[in-house]
This record gives structure tokens, sequence and C-alpha cells, in this order.
């Protein structure tokens, strides 16, 4: 069965980018999230497989957002962000996520592998 | 020649020749001795009188060479007089008789007063004026209803001599409680006096009076409880109030051996030595709380250290201007008791002036450095500001869009057929490259994990992109200003970037050591060594950048020695 996905990222036009990915390679993107406030209200209208988060964001950071969503076992997390994972030192493995993609280098395949 | 400058005029409208005072209180003594004799007064009570009266009246003459005590001595003077005139009582006359007795205590609420205002006629605390309230109430009131009731007396109304009696013993009373009063208040301030050296002349005073008060109400408690005439209490209360000119006599004396010896330390002074000037000074003034504020050119006040101060007002402590060459260049904060030496302040003021220009020369060096360290520090922090928003924009404007084609271009690659696949990936490992160019120029900007991790995570994220073994030993701890944090992340970067480019080194040891008040930052290659002076490389713009935060940098680098980078930069505490 396809994995449902949430997209959390305050640029439209990445997240728009990044549904076109994930639904290209059959994954159901079940919405799109701005910022960790819609991110949360989101993950419990419809709850997802993966939620796909930007680390920076308006209201609050990826990390404190993967914390919550996976401590009570909520979806997985997969973090994404422009800057390279060395920018944020210990803090990727310390949250919960299942990993972390530079955006740039999000597709189909990078996203999988994590997933597995 | 002090002593005459400080009667001055204000002396000599006070009570016109004071030194007039000397025969007037003789012959006033000798004629009220005489009627004691007269009538057959005991020989001693009348010696003690005169001596009391005489000492009290010599004693207000010697505080004329204190310009503080002045406000006592007039106290003093009329307390003597008071002596003899309750003796008034040993005439034959019933008129001077009643006068005598009215006043009959007088005296002893002057000294009361004295004691409880000195030395400079203000009342020590609220309470101490409550006690010479009652102290003048005690001494007067007592006595007027013994003369209204005695028989002997012009003003008598009516003759109730065991009325008297009644009222004498609620005088008596009411003075043991005067007295228990005078000593709890007097006690503690003798012993904080003899902790302030500058006061010490003022000890022998008050010790004087509270022996006079304690010798008087033991000897009165004696007599009560084994029944001796009153008169020995008197006498004996007359001798022990003797201590009291005695003891003021005795501070003064002190004062004066003490100011020959501060002439010694006034050349001291000139010659110097190893203590610093306000260190001497004090010692001179013999006042440990002196702190010497140097004047700036603009009109304000610094420390040695040219940090700002402002002169105190009020009372609790004073200020002597010093000036040179008629500037004034100085102010020697200081116990205000140090105004009863103006002879020896004067000398002082004399002989530091020139000293003073020349350390207020350096405090006021010190103070425009400061400034000039503070407001290079404003511009690096508004740098380091600016630096973070162009970071931020260059995060959230181009390297989205740049970020968005690379997925899009990606997504295309993985629909397109074979000849256009090949073409957009390279597009999209091209543009891969330009993301990660300017990813990387952004982190120079300002390094985001800094502020997010801390200097050691951030130190550790350059040494993982170093192309060399780093090998990073100690922590900076957290909790360091931005700025110190940032200068030290720029010169563990910059010293990295230059052991890959010039050291051809295969390890780097870099260092993070925190104390209390200081970061220690040290870069140590095994390259080849003989590098520059920090004005050759990358790193002349962080010296400006340490120097903001009063660091410096240094560079030992000798041929086939490596390289080694240090610096120790300041971080409060």
């Amino acid at each position: 069965m396809a994995k449902r996905v949430l997209i959390v990222d305050d640029h439209a036009r990445f997240r728009a980018t990044a549904r076109e990915v994930l639904e290209s390679a059959g994954y159901v993107v079940t919405g799109e999230a701005a910022d960790a406030a819609e991110a949360y209200a989101a993950v419990a209208a419809e709850p997802p497989d993966v939620v796909l988060l930007d680390v920076q964001l308006p209201d609050s950071d990826g990390f404190s957002v993967a914390t919550a969503l996976t401590e009570q076992g909520g979806p997985d997390v997969v973090l994404i962000s422009s800057r390279a994972a060395e920018d944020y030192g210990a803090r990727i493995g310390r949250c919960g996520a299942r990993g972390f993609i530079l955006k740039s280098k999000l597709s189909a395949v990078s996203f999988a592998a994590l997933l597995e | 020649m002090s002593s005459t400058a400080a009667t001055g005029a204000e002396g000599q409208r006070a009570l016109h020749d004071p030194v007039l005072l000397a025969p007037a209180i003789v012959a006033v003594g000798l004629s009220v001795g005489w009627f004691g004799i007269r009538n057959g007064v005991a020989g001693t009570r009348i010696a003690v009188d005169l001596a009391l009266a005489w000492a009290l009246v010599a004693s207000s003459i010697v505080a004329l060479e204190r310009e503080r005590w002045r406000p006592s001595r007039i106290l003093l003077a009329a307390a003597g007089f008071a002596v003899l005139a309750a003796d008034l009582q040993w005439t034959s006359s019933r008129t001077l008789w009643t006068l005598g007795l009215l006043i009959d205590l007088l005296w002893v609420a002057l000294l009361v007063q004295v004691v409880l205002r000195f030395p400079e006629g203000r009342a020590w605390s609220p309470a101490a004026q409550f006690v010479i309230v009652c102290a003048y109430g005690a001494a007067l009131g007592g006595q007027l209803v013994a003369a209204l009731l005695l028989h002997r007396s012009v003003i008598s109304v009516a003759s109730h001599e065991s009325v008297a009696d009644a009222a004498g013993r609620v005088e008596r009373i009411a003075g043991i409680a005067v007295g228990v009063a005078l000593l709890v208040l007097v006690v503690p301030r003798l012993v904080r006096l003899q902790q302030r050296s500058v006061q010490r002349a003022q000890a022998p005073f008050l010790a004087g009076g509270i022996i006079a008060v304690a010798t008087t109400l033991v000897w009165f408690a004696w007599t009560q409880a084994f029944g001796t005439g009153v008169a020995a209490p008197l006498t004996i209360g007359h001798a022990a109030a003797l201590l009291i000119p005695l003891g003021l006599v005795i501070g003064i004396g002190w004062s004066r051996a003490f100011r020959r010896e501060a002439s010694h330390l006034v050349v001291e002074l000139r010659t110097g030595g190893a203590a610093t000037l306000r260190d001497r000074l004090a010692r001179s003034l013999d006042d440990p709380t002196l702190e010497v504020a140097y004047r700036l050119d603009n009109g304000g006040y610094v420390d040695a250290e040219g940090r700002s101060v402002e002169l105190p007002e009020g009372l609790d402590r004073a200020v002597t201007l010093i000036t040179a060459q008629g500037d004034d260049v100085a102010a020697l904060v200081h116990d205000p008791a140090l105004l009863d030496e103006p002879a020896l302040v004067e000398s002082v003021r004399a002989t530091a002036g020139l000293v003073l220009e020349n350390e207020r020369l350096a405090a006021q060096v010190r103070a425009q450095l400061a400034e000039v360290r503070a407001s290079r520090a404003g511009l690096f922090a508004a740098t380091d500001t600016e630096r973070r928003r162009l970071e931020r924009d260059l995060h959230d404007g181009a390297q989205q869009r740049l970020v968005a084609l690379s997925i899009s271009l990606g997504l295309a690659a993985s629909r397109a057929d074979s000849p256009e696949v090949e073409v957009l990936s390279r597009a999209q490992d091209e543009l891969e490259e330009a993301i990660a160019e300017l990813r990387e120029f952004a982190r120079g900007i300002h390094p985001m994990l800094l502020r997010e991790e801390g200097l050691d995570a951030a130190v550790e994220s350059l040494a993982r992109r170093t192309p060399l073994t780093v090998i990073i030993e100690g922590s900076a701890g957290n909790e360091l200003p931005d700025a110190v944090e940032l200068a030290a992340y720029f010169v563990v970067s910059e010293a990295l970037t230059n052991v890959v480019k010039h050291a051809a080194a295969s390890e780097v040891r870099v260092r993070l050591e925190r104390d209390r008040d200081m970061l220690l930052v040290e870069v140590q290659d095994d390259g080849v060594g003989g590098a520059g002076a920090a004005s050759d490389s990358g790193l002349a713009g962080l010296e400006g950048r340490l120097a903001a935060l009063d660091a410096r940098l240094v560079i030992e680098s000798n041929p086939g020695h490596g390289t080694r980078l240090r610096t120790e930069i300041p971080c409060g505490s």
C-alpha cells in the first residue's frame, strides 16, 4: 500500500515541487503545512505515515517538531533543509527523525532509502 | 599655624576671644571656692569642682585646634561655668542658693549634649536627640520641683520635705536611665571608631564619657545599697566627669603625633615605591577607604583603570579636589573625619598634585582606549548582526529557488528519454555544485551552527570539513559571549584554511580551554612552518576583531617546526 506523506515547509514553491516528486513515485500526499502549528493540526486531522519536515520553520524548528511527533509513536519523520547536515551538528541524531535529506538532493530514491 | 587658620572669623564670632575665658573661669572659680570655704564645704569637693570647671574650659580652648570640633567647644565652656554656678548654693544668700539649686545639674545635661553631638554638633541619631532632651528634662525639671517645695527656696510655694524627697528619687531614677542610655549609644560608636583610624582622635573623649558615666552609676548604686550619704557620689561624679575634658585633650595630642608621622609619609608619596599611588595616599592620610578619581578633559571622573566614577554627595564621604598648575586633576574621596586634619590634607594635596597629574593622563588614556575599544566592539557587533541577516537572506532567497530548480531537473531526468537524461543530469550536477558553493559562502559569512549549538560543535564541524587529521583538545564550554564565540570560531576557521593552503601538514591540533574569564584558542600544525606575520594572511582582518575584545593573536612559526597560532580572549565571568 502506498505510504501517506505530509509535507511541512514554509516555501510554497518547494512544497509543490516535493509533492510532484513524491506523487510521481506513487506516494500519497495527505496535505501540506507551512509551519509547526499547521503541521500538528494536519497530523491530528489525517495521520500520515511519514512527515517530510523542513528544519527551519517560522514558528518553531524542525527538531522540536520531530521530537514532539515521534515521542508519542506518531509518524516517521524525514528532515530536509537547504543547509547541510553538518550545519546542524548532533541535533539531527537526537530528535528522533529517521534521517536527513539535503533539499537539493530530494528525490523518490533518496526519500525511499531513509524509510527502509 | 594651622590652628590659627582654623580659628578663623567664625570662632571669633562665637566667643569674642576664647582665650579670655581662662582668666574668667579662674576668677569665678576662686570666688566660689572662697564661699565654699567660708560655709564649711569639704575641701575635696571644692577642689574637685574647681578642677572640673577649669578642665572643661581649658578643653574648650584646646578644641579650637579642630575645625570640626568647634560646635562642641561652646557647650564645653558652658558646662564649666555651669559647674561653678551650681556651687552658688555654697553662698549664704537665699536667692543665689535658689538659683544654684535650680541649675544644680545643668552641667550634666550640657555634657550629655556635648557627647551625643560630638564632634560636628549634630545629634548622632533621633535616639541620641531624645536622650539629650530627657537629660535636660530630668536635670531642670527635678530641680524646679525641689525649688518649689523646699522651705529655704525663694520661689517656694509650699514646704513639703517628703514630697521633695520623692521628687528627688524620681530625678535620680531618670538620671540613671539617661546614664544607661548614654552608655548604650556611646559604646558601639567607640567600637566603630576604633576600626576607622582617621577618627581615632575622637576615641579618648568618648572613652572618657563612658568611664565617667559608668563610674558615677556604679558609685551611685553602691551608696544606695550601703546607705552612705549623698554628698560622696556627687563628688565622685564630678571627679569622674574630669575624664571627659581630659579625653578631649588626649585625643588632640594623639592626632598631633599622628600628623608628625604623616609628614614622613608625604615624602614617600613623592619618591614612589612599589605600592600604587592610591595605596600610598591612603597610608599617608591613614584612611583605608580613600579613593582617587581622576578628572577627564570633558569634566567627568574616572578611576585609575579609566572606568567612569561619580563623585559622592552627602555627609558620609568627603571630597577634596587636587589641582596641579591651577587645573583640577583629581579628587580624593575620603572619610569626612579627615577634614579634622586640614594641614595634613593640605600637605598631601600640595605634594600629590604633580604625581596625580601624571596618573591622570594615564587614566585619561585608559578611558579613551576603553572608549575606542567599546566603539570598535560595537562596530563588530553591528557587522555580525548584518552577517547573520545576509546568511539568512541567501538561504531563504536564491538558494531556495536553486534547490527547487535542482529537484525539478532531477524529476525531469527521471521521466525523460535516454538522450535528454544525460544532459539533464549534467545540468543538475552543475547546479548542485553551485548550490554547495553558495552554502559554503553563506557559512563563511555566518556559521549558523555556532549560534545554535555553540563553539565546540562549530569547531567540530570545521574539523570534519578540513581535509586533514584535526585533533580537538579541550572544550570551550557554554555561555560564551557572542562576540567571543564568533572571534574564536573565525580564528580556528582561518587557521585551518591557512594550514590546508600553505603548511603541507599532516595533522593539526586545535585546543580550546576555558577558565573563569578567559578563552584560550590554539591551533598547532606539524607542517613546514615559517609562516609570516598575521598581516600576510587572512588573519589580518581578525586582529582588529580580537583587539576589540582586548585579545592579541600570537603566531610562532619556525621553518621545520610547524606553526602555532594562539590567542587568549577575555570573556568576563
